[in-house]
């Protein structure tokens, strides 16, 4: 059990360092954008060249369980002088089948895990 | 829409890597984080069928010769009977199914090689306790009901115990110890 444990965290501290992370999305409030099932290469490095712009599809932590990721698309960041910090608001593409910001608020960008990069 | 996709080759080196490690879960969920699911429901509607056909058979025969009134009577205490079979029959199917299309994981399935049977066999049954009267069926269905609550509490780490339904209809349910 202990070497268990000690695996998966060794995994965890691994998939942290990478630039890329790869998902598999769960449940339906990202259709017809991503179906569940699909594959997601997720670049963690992102938003260190840019601040998040509305329209980009990013994996995050849920506010209400930060172990548990969500993937959503972001619908207003600020922009300007305050493109660099503050919040984001998320929402899922299949709005009648989603939680996101119009049920948690806005996210902290520091929340934000990645950019979806590409779909394989 | 804006998508994009991998190259083939890429992709495929990609997916791969995925059997060797899973990739991680991006939730594209519309429930509530800690979903609530409880197989007690589909245990009811179970019960209920049960009873249903109790009532059908201890209803009897539509006395030969009864009069308008009488006959009225009978045929209305059938109709009801036969009505709320029908409705508790198709809610113990969807009482499953969602817990087993949402709640379940594929480890769960793994662990419990029986789970996908089980679920066929109460749909099947479901629609069987519909289309006919049929005390066997309708006891077959609340034990595979019974079963999927155990499986499901023990996913959830939950020792679970048989008690009595303590209603009329007799049997048991399957409820957390």
């Amino acid at each position: 059990m202990a070497l268990l444990r000690w695996l998966a965290t060794a995994r965890r501290r691994l998939q942290a360092a990478l630039p890329v992370a790869r998902y598999a999305v769960e449940g339906a409030s990202m259709e017809p954008s991503y179906r569940a099932g699909e594959r997601l290469l997720v670049d963690r490095r992102a938003y260190r060249r840019r601040p998040p712009a509305v329209g980009d599809v990013v994996v995050l932590r849920d506010p209400a369980q930060p172990r548990r990721h969500l993937v959503k698309r972001i619908a207003q960041a600020p922009e300007g002088v305050d493109a660099g910090s503050s919040r984001v608001w998320v929402l899922g593409d299949n709005a009648a089948a989603s939680r996101d910001s119009r049920a948690f608020g806005a996210v902290p960008r520091t929340a934000i895990i990645g950019r979806v990069w590409f779909r394989y | 829409m804006f998508r994009t996709t991998l190259p083939s080759l890429a992709a495929g080196a990609l997916r791969a890597l995925d059997r060797l490690a899973p990739p991680q879960t991006a939730h594209a969920h519309c429930d509530i984080p800690c979903g609530i699911y409880d197989p007690h429901y589909a245990q009811i509607a179970a019960l209920t069928v049960v009873r249903m056909d109790q009532l059908i058979e201890a209803l009897g025969e539509l006395p030969s010769g009864a009069g308008k009134a009488d006959a009225d009577k009978w045929h209305n205490s059938m109709t009801r009977y036969v009505l709320v079979k029908e409705e508790h029959g198709e809610l113990c199917k969807r009482e499953v199914r969602v817990i087993w299309g949402d709640y379940f994981k594929p480890e769960h399935a793994e662990k419990y090689p029986e789970l996908h049977t089980l679920v066929w066999n109460i749909l099947k049954l479901g629609g069987k306790n519909r289309q006919e009267v049929n005390a066997q069926a309708a006891q077959d269905l609340l034990a595979q009901v019974q079963r999927f609550a155990e499986i499901f509490w023990e996913t959830k780490g939950v020792a679970t115990k048989r008690q009595p339904s303590n209603q009329a209809v007799g049997g048991e349910l399957v409820a957390p110890a």
